[in-house]
């Protein structure tokens, strides 16, 4: 239960209001939703059982001793499931019991919610000593085996109705929900929606209400759910032990007197196994309601358990398509990314976040990559490196180093070119990191995989290598949390020169970082570069910085290399309408509203437009640009561009289609 | 900074001292709220089952004295607690002039050995079930195969152990039903009566471990997703690093922290569950003596064995929270995680 509390992780989409009735709703899981059919039908059958039969046969002496099921020789059609040994009829029986274990179990779960959420906001709203002082006690409560103590209490106070039983359940059912509530408002607070609400002077209990619950609500259900089984297993487990209420008859009381008249030994089965599969339909039903709220509140899970019902209903994946496979990449090029295709199979249709990248890394140069987020250039990074996440997949395009294709590569293969020959310095240095392992371990991981040296030539090469960046010896005994951002970049560059690769991939290396320790982060790559004479791709959406690191500059639009010049060029005249509209957004904050203004006019990318991709935001925008895209060529030396208005032919082009 | 700090003993130590108090306090005060009080309702049952019991008035009374149940509840409240912390409870009524803590004493050892058995493996297979489900490079037949070990997640212990009873005790023949061994070996060292008992645990043992693996699993597929979709995760398929050390060095050594923290806080309801097992299985461990005790009104003994389960348990979750920080670096940094 406190697994799945491990926070509502970032890629949970706030929900603000209730807006339950969209077909698109995650609440319809099939799982959740299956498991709410099996209990309600449960319900059904104890509540409308009365209106069919005679729960009166319920009562001792009502029908014959030990008469079997009405299919078994020797059953009678007046008591089809049979009778037990005191001539009660099971199927009376199993009526009347089976709405009280409900009730219990409903009833404790709710109350201890409700106290739950009342002990949880205010630990996790008020916080100081009230927080320490219900925390502890929650921590220590919920570690209690609360059925001895319900054992002994039971010994003690003789339970009448099921309603006190529920009652004195309820004791044990709130920890659970308090310590959920607590970390559920913890991390929510904490979100930016909810800190804007906050500032905007919204009073606490809308907060709660309206930004807070509906994020909480399906953990809150599962924590429901999982409560009420719970309880239904304490209540059912002191009637099994022949504690419960004696006079009300309940599903474990049945089990009870079946064991203490020795009904196993005796062979009847009907009336031991009756209640027991009874039971087991109601908690696989509660069951498959908490895992489905479980996938409902992680969207995580979700994704994973679709993909892979996606790769599984796809059979293998298709194998992927070679413009020209086998090709060595250009002696002057360290890496050629050659007509590559990625795609997102999402459940909404096919996003295409690469479309035909062509990109040559020269030796010993720094090719900056840049465009807004979403364009693809940090898909087009993790398909250079081959961690495409899924549902993406690379579906065309080769990613040459020398003469291998890595696309093409095996596991082992792709292993050892791995590092040796390519590298990564990471986008998020503050996770890059294994928490739980010395910064030793993470970097002599590196080396092992692809050498074998001794322990002594190990540790010499790693403190070589933080030696190499700037940082103190002792930071090879070091954990990660101990280490600071700028720290932990400079550690993650250490290790991408570790095997001293021909090219790293930097994917915006100083992104997380404040500017002085960015300066310090940038000219420890530019050094390490310079010195091993290593070749980079830098992924990055900072123009200036840009500007300071790189040789050549590619830019990148919906998924598409748009131009690609000499960094000099590409600032001083930039050729395509988008690279001119991010150069004008550097130099002054007011200039950056023509970018801003456009941009709810980018095309699906599901749905690509024919013609030039950039056409919506274009100033320039002709008719031959609404129906063929545009090539990237080579318009100026060195300096290529995919763009209509510097093709002189371009009206004779579209004529000639017409004719 | 690192492993275990003394404030963090220290404080964990102040939770496990919390945390026997209050489940001792529990026991002794909610029988004390509810109307009547337990002398006269024992009288009151022993009248039932007689029909008729002479000077009950008297009886009553002096029971009262006998059990310092006359005194003011402070006095009573002291009282208990100078007897918990000498683990004196008195003798048992329904088998004087035996003392609770004796007959306390040797059934614990049943239960201790049942539990840590079925508690290791239904952890150890849930975690690595769960680890292979939550991972992306886990060959496809076994991607659908192991769902299926969920399927007994839902059920609780004790009505899988009644059907194991009936379908391989009884139908099959194959083990014994209940008890820890037969009464035909000779308890000691000895190899019949080792193989006695194991065979004896088999049935007990596997209908904890089938029915509680699950959760693990379940719980440890979703850390392993989440670790799945960490940078340093990412960074060690870019290292070039084997599947192998990927996934135990960088997924289920991180995975396996907060599903340490479960087990801690799980240990409690494994413990009341295998009460209900002890019981359908006649296993003579604490559970089965409780239900004993209760049933025999026995109330000492009832005392006795619910305050140790309390200490047993509160000890276990203690020795965790000791060993935590020494797996996760982390810990003493994120005082407020638990």
């Amino acid at each position: 239960m406190t697994v799945r509390q491990q926070a509502v992780d970032e890629t949970t989409t706030p929900a603000r209001g209730w807006g339950l009735n969209t077909w698109d709703s995650p609440w319809l899981n099939f799982k959740f939703l299956l498991g709410v059919a099996i209990v309600l039908l449960i319900l059904l059958f104890g509540l409308l059982g009365p209106i069919f039969w005679d729960t009166d046969l319920a009562y001792t002496g009502a029908g014959p001793l030990n008469k079997p099921p009405v299919w078994e020789e020797g059953g009678l059609p007046e008591h089809p499931l049979g009778t037990e040994s005191n001539g009660r009829d099971m199927l009376a029986q199993l009526i009347l019991a089976t709405p009280s274990s409900l009730k219990v179990g409903f009833l404790a779960a709710i109350i201890g919610m409700g106290i739950g959420m009342a002990l949880g906001s205010v630990a996790g709203y008020v916080g100081g000593w009230w927080d320490h002082v219900i925390r502890t006690l929650s921590d220590s409560a919920i570690t209690i085996p609360a059925l001895v103590v319900l054992v002994v209490i039971a010994s003690y106070v003789q339970m009448t109705d099921t309603t006190a039983m529920a009652l004195i359940l309820a004791a044990f059912a709130w920890p659970g929900p308090t310590r959920l509530v607590r970390s559920q408002i913890l991390t929510l607070r904490e979100r930016s929606y909810v800190r804007m609400a906050h500032l905007s002077g919204a009073p606490a209990l809308e907060i709660m209400f309206v930004e807070m619950l509906p994020n909480m609500l399906p953990w809150l259900a599962a924590s429901l759910t999982g409560g009420i089984s719970a309880a239904i297993l304490g209540a059912t487990g002191l009637e099994v032990l022949g504690l419960g209420p004696t006079r009300v008859p309940s599903l474990g009381l049945i089990i009870n007197q079946a064991t203490t008249n020795a009904a196993l030994v005796r062979g009847l089965v009907w009336w031991w196994l009756p209640p027991i599969i009874i039971l087991m339909v109601i908690f696989v039903g509660f069951f498959l309601m908490t895992i489905g709220l479980d996938e409902i509140a992680n969207p995580r899970i979700r994704q994973f358990s679709s993909s892979r019902r996606e790769r599984i209903a796809a059979g293998e994946a298709p194998p992927v398509e070679h413009v020209d496979g086998g090709v060595a990449a250009g002696r002057d090029a360290a890496l050629e990314v050659d007509d590559l295709h990625v795609h997102y199979f999402t459940p909404r249709g096919e996003v295409i976040a690469a479309n035909g990248v062509n990109l040559k890394l020269r030796r010993g140069e720094i090719l900056g990559l840049v465009g807004e987020s979403g364009c693809g250039k940090t898909t087009v990074a993790m398909a250079i490196l081959q961690v495409v996440q899924p549902p993406g997949r690379i579906v065309q395009g080769a990613v040459r180093i020398e003469d291998k294709d890595l696309v093409s590569l095996s596991g082992k293969q792709l292993r050892e070119v791995r590092w040796r020959d390519l590298a990564l310095v990471p986008q998020g240095a503050m996770n890059s990191l294994n928490p739980v392992t010395p910064v030793r371990e993470q970097i002599a991981d590196a080396i092992l995989a692809h050498e074998n040296i001794s322990r002594v030539d190990l540790e010499r090469r790693i403190l070589g290598l933080l030696n190499d960046v700037g940082l103190p010896e002792r930071v090879i005994d070091m954990y990660p949390h101990e280490l600071s951002g700028g720290m932990k970049q400079r550690v993650c560059i250490a290790m991408s020169i570790a095997l001293n690769p021909q090219v790293i991939v930097a994917d915006e290396p100083t992104s997380a970082l404040d500017v002085v320790v960015q300066r310090v982060v940038a000219q420890t790559l530019l050094e390490v570069k310079e010195r091993l004479g290593v070749s980079m791709v830098m992924i990055g959406h900072d123009m200036g910085l840009q500007a300071q690191l790189v040789d050549r500059i590619a830019v990148m639009y919906a998924g598409n290399l748009v131009e690609v010049a000499p960094v000099e060029s590409a600032f001083s005249e930039p050729l395509h309408p988008y690279t001119q509209l991010l150069i004008e957004s550097i130099p002054s904050i007011k200039e950056r509203k023509p970018l801003n203004v456009t941009e709810g006019l980018t095309h699906d990318l599901r749905n690509p437009p024919p013609g030039c991709i950039f056409q919506f935001r274009c100033q320039h925008v002709e008719q031959i640009c609404r129906e063929r895209r545009p090539e990237l060529m080579e318009r100026e030396d060195d300096h290529l561009v995919a763009c209509w208005l510097y093709e002189p032919e371009r009206h004779t082009l579209i004529e000639l289609e017409e004719a | 900074m690192r492993g275990l700090t003394r404030e963090y003993v220290l404080q964990r130590f102040l939770m496990y001292l919390l945390t026997i108090w209050l489940g001792s306090t529990l026991i002794f005060v909610i029988p004390r709220l509810a109307p009547g009080d337990p002398v006269s309702e024992m009288v009151g049952r022993l009248s039932l089952d007689a029909g008729y019991i002479e000077n009950a008035d008297k009886l009553i009374e002096s029971w009262k004295a006998r059990f310092g149940l006359d005194a003011p509840i402070h006095v009573q409240y002291f009282r208990y607690w100078g007897n918990v912390f000498r683990l004196n409870f008195g003798y048992s009524l329904s088998h004087f002039p035996t003392e609770a803590w004796t007959m306390v004493k040797d059934a614990l050892p049943w239960s201790l050995g049942l539990l840590t058995v079925a508690t290791v493996l239904s952890f150890s297979i849930g975690i690595t079930v769960g680890s292979l489900m939550g991972w992306r490079r886990t060959p496809r037949w076994l991607q659908m195969i192991l769902p299926s070990s969920l399927t007994f997640t839902a059920i609780p212990y004790f009505m899988f152990g009644i059907m194991l009873i009936y379908l391989v005790a009884f139908e099959l023949d194959w083990l014994p039903a209940t008890g820890a061994y037969s009464r035909r070996v000779d308890p000691g060292w000895n190899l019949p009566f080792i193989k006695n008992v194991l065979t004896h645990a088999i049935l007990p043992v596997v209908s904890i471990v089938l029915t509680s693996m699950g959760g693990w699993a379940l719980g440890m597929r979703g850390l392993m997703i989440s670790v799945n979709n960490e940078d340093y995760f990412l960074l060690a398929q870019v290292k070039g690093l084997p599947p192998t050390r990927i996934f135990f060095r960088y997924g289920v050594r991180n995975a396996i922290l907060p599903a340490l923290t479960a087990l801690a806080l799980g240990l409690g309801g494994l413990i009341s569950g295998s009460i209900l097992v002890e019981f359908i299985f006649a296993y003579p461990g604490t559970g089965y003596t409780l239900y004993q005790a209760i049933i025999s009104q026995d109330y000492t003994v009832t005392q006795a064995i619910a305050n140790l389960i309390i200490l047993v348990t509160a000890t276990s979750v203690f020795l965790l929270d000791l060993l935590y920080p020494l797996i996760d670096p982390r810990i003493t940094y994120k005082r407020n995680m638990r």
